[in-house]
């Protein structure tokens, strides 16, 4: 991954951000852009290309955005987690994995591979955006997320270990608030193999993929007609189509993600599928919390990984775990 | 009696208003005279004095005010002409070193503004224990290194907004050591959150600030040829849509920058009789489309770029289409619509009577009475204004209202150092903002409003 392709993965990640994940990488896009100027590019692997059993440490920043655009972060930070990683499992690190592909998480850990000078599977732990940390398929795999290292900019390290998911993410949470609102994160260490096994494949070929428009052709073309926000986490968006779509009216509803598109009381799509309006003059997908009335949108959808469609995966990210009702999705073995 | 008056770039607009020589008119002023006389290139000054003078001399001899957008900083930036040397003093450290300053610059604007660069360690947090001290013997260092080769410097400390003490602190090393009379611009008066697009914001109101000290003496010393009533205030335009004196110019020439734009959507309200509308300025060959909301330009989101630089200043939101594609322009001011409750759209410039009614279905539209003028109206009829806003965490014992006095008091104390009256100025704090991800934090935002400061 160079400086061009990193263009085009970055609009990809915001696509599968489906409107969350911190927003289209303003910061750390252009920190992976100085990484890759100063260390040279990327080297994407497959986790199948490793040897089974070496130590792969995924990443990525947790907490706020704002708070993020102003804590740009040091360039020492990749050294120190992965000497830390590899003090707790007493081997190498052997390549960096995405921990969520959607949003400005992917920009982070293309940033810290090309530090490192470490490969960076063609992977993730999301294959899209999700607000809760064990809300990823290395939980779904039964993977632990222990021993998870927390650090702020300064070296400021937590480890947290005997967590569950649920543990995890409230233990993070109290985490990055003592730290002022961010922290970067490594959790549910893994081997290459359990990568291999468990990890979303091929994200980040699939983020450059769809950044590049080669995804599958829009499900409408419309403007934004009205967005009302219900309460604190519930917006909802509809879309009048224009154009060749004229007539056709899409709902939206979002949470801190677009959670459902709906047509005629026909579901379009449902999380876990990603939705994302992209805005048709940047081409840049637009966060929940910046759509407004009169936007001219592409409303694209996509599957996610299949194991978001098993019983486990719909309980850990279906529609009810984002309060959507009245929709439902039948589960796939 | 107030003169506004709208340098633009191929003519200069001047009214005279009966707004009963105190400024901060909101209404019922009434356009006397306008005057349109062809701009001077390179003199915007010159181009001021010569519409001023088209006005008659018994009229101007009753102006108590005088309020100018000059627009010399957007054509400085746009032409990189008369830009100072600037010496970057990023307070930060290891701890904020992952992007440089000036990267991802165009690298001709880059050449023309960089004196130097240098990242200490410091900056603060959203609480007082998240920082790190100042390394006062590095910041010592840079002032000396560039003295004598940096004209200006612009200082950026993490959570300056939050906290300026930092910032002032290198100021004033800086000065020790660089001479005392080099400017110095602080991120935290400038912008808020965001690092990187704030550091931008103040690099480039350094590199604009010799120009625009320039062109401020250049109009305190044309002055007395303009026969205004003795001790009338001069103010100049600001991207807010409000007004700052020339001192207040002379410390913050970036607060200038897109002004052009917001007097004219401040103008087109006035002279419409609205406060909420979409506003399109047609041009000969572009129209612009933004929009006024409570009487004043709405400011665009994030992800606003100056010469090519992502900055985060308060301008205009703002959509250019040819004028002449009426399609493009009708889907322009139905983007800039609040709401499907459709606002009316207030057609000015030049252009305005070019485009049919039809054009725009739907839309009450309105056609001011010296629309043509609207930017120079606009400058007219505005207050001296200031505005701050800060990030605070509600918690136990945190009492917020006491904070949004502060928030209150702080943006008051900003319009009064812009140059009105203390007073009687008033100020309007604006809903709170939630921040996505960080429980518990609030955005606090006030703006403050007040006639000038008579002499």
């Amino acid at each position: 991954m160079d400086a061009g392709v990193l263009a085009d993965f970055a609009r990809g990640c915001a696509v599968l951000g489906s409107g969350g994940g911190g927003g289209p990488a303003a910061v750390t896009c252009p920190v992976a852009e100085q990484a890759i100027e100063e260390c040279g590019p990327v080297q994407v692997v497959t986790a199948g290309e490793l040897p089974e059993d070496v130590l792969v440490m995924p990443v990525g920043l947790i907490g706020s955005p704002a708070v993020a655009e102003e804590r740009i972060g040091s360039r020492a930070e990749p050294a120190r987690m992965r000497e830390r990683v590899e003090a707790l499992h007493g081997v190498p690190v052997a390549a960096v994995l995405i921990s969520e592909i959607g949003g400005l998480n992917g920009c982070t850990a293309v940033a810290w591979a090309a530090r490192l000078g470490l490969p960076l599977l063609d992977a993730d732990a999301m294959g899209r955006a999700f607000p809760r940390m064990d809300q990823n398929v290395l939980e779904l795999a039964g993977l632990r997320p222990g021993p998870t290292v927390l650090a702020d900019e300064y070296g400021r390290t937590v480890v947290l270990d005997h967590v569950d998911g649920p543990w995890l993410e409230e233990l993070a949470r109290a985490v990055v608030a003592t730290f002022g609102g961010h922290a970067a994160s490594s959790e549910y260490p893994l081997t290459a193999g359990q990568a291999a096994r468990h990890a979303v494949a091929g994200s980040v070929t699939r983020a450059v993929a769809v950044g590049r428009g080669e995804g599958p052709p829009p499900v409408l073309t419309g403007k934004v007609s009205s967005v009302r926000r219900t309460d604190e986490d519930a917006t909802r968006v509809l879309l009048e189509g224009t154009g060749a779509d004229a007539g056709r009216l899409v709902r939206v509803e979002a949470r801190s993600e677009f959670v459902a598109a709906v047509e005629d009381g026909r579901a379009l799509a449902l999380v876990p599928d990603v939705i994302a309006l992209v805005d048709v003059r940047t081409g840049w997908a637009v966060p929940v919390e910046e759509i407004r009335y009169g936007l001219r949108v592409r409303l694209v959808t996509l599957p996610s990984a299949p194991i978001w469609y098993s019983e486990a995966g719909l309980r850990l990210a279906g529609p009810a775990a984002f309060g959507v009702h009245g929709l439902t999705r039948e589960a796939t073995p | 009696m107030i003169i506004g008056v709208d340098v633009g770039p191929t003519g200069t607009d001047a009214v005279l208003l009966d707004g009963g020589g105190t400024g901060g008119v909101t209404g019922g002023s009434r356009a006397l005279r306008a005057v349109r006389v062809p701009s001077l290139p390179g003199d915007a000054v010159g181009s001021l004095v010569a519409a001023v003078e088209a006005l008659p001399r018994e009229l101007r001899a009753r102006a108590s005010q005088l309020a100018v957008g000059l627009r010399v900083a957007d054509r400085a930036l746009a032409e990189r002409a008369g830009l100072a040397h600037v010496g970057v003093l990023r307070i930060g450290g290891e701890a904020a070193d992952t992007v440089r300053p000036l990267f991802g610059w165009p690298a001709e604007l880059r050449d023309a503004v960089c004196a130097g660069t240098a990242n200490v360690a410091g900056g603060g947090g959203l609480g007082p224990r998240d920082g790190a001290p100042l390394d006062r013997d590095a910041v010592a260092r840079f002032g000396a290194e560039l003295a004598g080769r940096a004209e200006a410097f612009a200082v950026c400390a993490v959570f300056a907004p939050a906290d300026g003490t930092q910032e002032r602190e290198a100021a004033g090393i800086l000065r020790a050591e660089a001479g005392a009379d080099v400017p110095v611009v602080l991120s935290g008066e400038i912008g808020s959150l965001g690092l990187l697009r704030r550091e931008n914001a103040t690099v480039l109101d350094a590199a604009l600030c010799l120009l625009v000290a320039r062109v401020a003496d250049e109009l305190t010393a044309a002055l007395p040829l303009l026969g205004l009533a003795p001790g009338a205030a001069v103010l100049v335009t600001r991207h807010d849509g409000t007004l700052m004196s020339l001192d207040h110019l002379r410390r913050q020439p970036g607060l200038s920058l897109g002004s052009g734009p917001a007097c004219t959507i401040r103008g087109a309200g006035l002279l419409g009789g609205v406060r909420d509308a979409v506003v399109a300025d047609i041009g000969e060959r572009r129209a612009r489309v933004g929009a006024l909301t409570a009487g004043y330009p709405q400011e665009a989101g994030p992800g606003g770029r100056i010469g090519g630089v992502p900055v985060s200043l308060r301008v205009p939101e703002l959509l250019t289409v040819g004028a002449a594609a009426h399609r493009d322009l009708a889907e322009a001011v139905d983007r800039m619509q609040p709401a499907a409750g459709r606002l009316p759209v207030v057609l000015v410039g030049g252009g305005a009577d070019s485009v049919p009614g039809r054009a725009l279905p739907g839309c009450d539209v309105v056609r001011p009475e010296h629309g043509g003028v609207a930017g120079a109206f606009g400058a007219a009829a505005s207050p001296v204004g200031g505005h701050h806003e800060r990030i605070v965490r509600a918690g136990p014992g945190r009492r917020l209202d006491a904070v949004r006095d502060e928030v209150r008091d702080l943006a008051r104390a900003g319009a009064v150092r812009a140059g009105a009256d203390p007073r009687r100025v008033r100020t309007l704090l604006e809903p709170d903002l939630t921040v996505p991800y960080l429980p518990g934090a609030l955005l606090l935002r006030a703006r403050a409003f007040g006639p000038p400061l008579p002499l």
